[in-house]
């Protein structure tokens, strides 16, 4: 290829030679090499630039789906939150309700153990009074106030007076865990400061003369049987009655080892004694003096005229 | 219904055995056979089989202890609970007792919620 002189080419400006077609094939070769490569650099980058944006979308279609399940879980939460809450509020229903049902059952179950103990009083009583009454012969029913005062109180040892016809003293007529010779008469209105244990003789004179129990708390916490039981000072006196008479008492001068108090029983079971103890006695008494000849019919006719009117 | 257990209760007084055959017909489905000393309870125990058995000790004829020894000879009930009912309440005599082979000891005066609580648990009662 010739080469090309830049002062011809200015002289001759208005003449355009013929190109050399060879320069001109070179030139044209290299314009589709320049246009073809920067297409395909151009192609490149656009598929470059396909390829990152088509990871955005992957991330933000992920990023998305993360942030779905956010959402979704932060309204899970709200909704456990909320169940929490009902939970909350029905678990206090149900303690308030517990602590209602458990203030009932205690009443149940305080008032379970007082009737237990009713019925358990009820049950002595009944059982005293069927054995005082069971019987007329004097050798059983003394027995029976014996066992009474022993199996039921708990008393060691104890004496029943009853009065003379006269009532001028106290005469005891049974007694258990004392010896019973040793046990003093006791002559009433007329104070005999020479009669040994003239303070204790005075406690059985006075529950007769006033029909007042005397109950004597403080002797009760003290050891008892140490002493000779009829040296001290009784534990309980009890007036025994007929309707409003007083005829005889109940000495109670020592307890068991293992009873340490009276309890309610014992003094539903000392007005019971108080009421029927003597009734017992005298009936079985009357029963002896005839000879244990049982009334018939003929005496209730006779009683029946003898009080007038009686139905 | 018929009853489940059987009880033989020794007292030699009325009184006391009243009341406790009163406190134990309170417990469902317990028998109660009376024996008033310990010869009649032999007799008693002769005659049946008993799930459980209460004596006193102070009784004539021969006293509840006697009675123990010999009700842990017999073949039939040496198995069988024994609670002694007593006013005697001192640690030796409750001593003694549980060394002769009783398995309960309640002093007198009774508390009838108390025995029928140790019956049902030797008896392994529950209600």
């Amino acid at each position: 290829m010739a080469e090309k002189k830049p002062g011809a080419s200015s002289k001759k400006k208005s003449v355009r030679p013929a190109a050399d077609p060879v320069e001109l094939k070179m030139q044209r070769d290299t314009f589709v090499h320049t246009f073809f490569k920067k297409g395909a650099e151009f192609t490149e980058d656009l598929l470059r630039e396909n390829e990152r944006l088509r990871r955005e979308v992957v991330d933000v279609e992920e990023q998305n789906t993360k942030l779905r399940t956010q959402l979704k879980s932060d309204q899970a939460m709200r909704e456990l939150l909320k169940k929490i809450e009902f939970l909350e509020r029905e678990k206090q229903k149900l303690l308030t309700q517990v602590h209602e049902v458990e203030a009932v059952s205690t009443r149940f179950s305080t008032r379970y153990a007082e009737m237990e103990e009713e019925l358990s009083t009820l049950a002595n009583l009944y059982v005293a009074s069927y054995q005082l009454h069971s019987t007329l012969r004097p050798k059983l029913v003394l027995q029976h106030l014996r066992e009474l005062l022993a199996q039921l109180v708990g008393a060691r040892a104890h004496a029943f007076y009853v009065a003379n016809e006269a009532r001028t003293e106290l005469v005891p007529v049974t007694s258990d865990g004392v010896a019973h010779e040793r046990l003093p008469r006791i002559p009433l209105g007329a104070s005999n400061p020479d009669l040994k244990n003239a303070g204790l003789t005075a406690i059985i004179e006075r529950v007769f003369l006033t029909g007042v129990e005397h109950i004597n708390e403080a002797r009760l916490a003290k050891p008892q049987g140490l002493a000779k039981p009829e040296d001290d000072a009784p534990v309980a006196c009890l007036p025994m009655r007929i309707d409003d008479a007083i005829v005889g008492v109940i000495v109670i001068y020592s307890l068991l080892e293992q009873k340490e108090h009276f309890v309610a029983v014992d003094y539903e079971l000392f007005k019971m004694l108080g009421a029927h103890a003597a009734t017992a006695l005298m009936g079985t008494l009357l029963f002896a003096n005839a000879e244990g000849r049982l009334p018939g019919f003929e005496a209730i006719e006779h009683l029946r005229s003898a009080v007038g009117g009686m139905k | 219904m018929s009853a489940e257990f059987s009880c033989l209760v020794v007292e030699d007084s009325p009184m006391m055995r009243q009341l406790l055959v009163f406190a134990l017909s309170r417990v469902k489905n317990l028998k109660v056979v009376e024996a008033d000393d310990g010869v009649d309870g032999l007799r008693k125990l002769a005659a049946g089989k008993f799930d459980i058995i209460l004596t006193d000790i102070n009784m004539p004829i021969m006293d509840g202890l006697k009675l123990v020894k010999r009700i842990r000879i017999d073949p039939v009930h040496k198995d069988t609970p024994v609670i002694i009912i007593t006013t005697e309440g001192s640690v030796e005599d409750r001593k003694r007792a549980l060394e002769l082979g009783a398995n309960a000891y309640i002093t007198k005066p009774i508390q009838a919620p108390q025995v029928i609580a140790k019956v049902k648990e030797l008896l392994k009662i529950t209600t």
